[in-house]
């Protein structure tokens, strides 16, 4: 079993009830098919690069969890259905890799950083002129 | 540009400019793991334009800015990094 760090760019004006449903939704994939979640952090919401679908701030969550590697395609797969979320990078992580990642709680300045500074209320309705090319 | 102004020096009149030895950043902080979510330690590598920044100009090493590609590359990926900025 290989374990992985996947990162998930969730809509931002989701709540905690809805960002939690979610999490739930990958647990209960991820039960099915033998891989276990080890940790979940919540980023929570900072301004995005570039324009995902149109919005500029998204809702941030990294989890790290094991899963079998034949079943990875099928996890991305049930990512990119899920209407929730924006984009998504899946990464695997050697045992070394892994073990800092359990081991550094916090460092999580990047959250800090980047952490929108402006409400979302007038960037999110204009209508984006450029369109982001999306590998997803 | 210096060098295409219209006084002409001999290549061995021209004075060498010295440059100071640069340094690897990330060795001598002694990181082997660069993480892509680690903006912090990325932003400085980047230029204005979003652009990576060469080892040329900011003197790592091969090894680090190897590993410094791919992780600006993820962090463009999942959108904690512009792919371009205008200028």
């Amino acid at each position: 079993m290989k374990s992985y760090q996947s990162v998930l760019i969730l809509k931002a004006d989701l709540d905690d009830a809805q960002v939690d449903q979610v999490i739930e939704k990958i647990t209960e994939f991820l039960s099915k098919n033998n891989g276990s979640l080890l940790k979940v952090d919540k980023w929570g919401k900072k301004r995005l690069g570039y324009r995902i679908k149109k919005s500029r701030f998204g809702y941030y969550l990294n989890i790290y969890h094991t899963c079998e590697s034949l079943k990875v395609s099928a996890l991305e797969s049930d990512y990119k259905l899920y209407d929730l979320i924006l984009k998504f990078l899946v990464i695997k992580l050697s045992d070394k890799e892994l073990e800092q990642e359990m081991k550094s709680d916090e460092i999580d300045n990047a959250v800090e950083e980047t952490k929108e500074k402006t409400p979302a209320t007038k960037s999110e309705s204009d209508n984006g002129v450029e369109e982001v090319k999306e590998k997803n | 540009m210096a060098r295409s102004g219209g006084n002409k020096i001999s290549k061995s009149t021209r004075k060498k400019t010295q440059f100071a030895q640069k340094i690897c950043r990330f060795c001598a902080d002694k990181v082997t793991r660069i993480v892509f979510y680690d903006i912090k330690s990325l932003k400085p590598l980047i230029s204005e334009r979003g652009k990576i920044v060469s080892s040329r100009i900011s003197g790592n090493c091969a090894m680090h800015q190897r590993r410094l590609t791919t992780a600006i590359k993820r962090a463009r990926n999942i959108a904690l990094l512009p792919f371009s900025e205008a200028s």
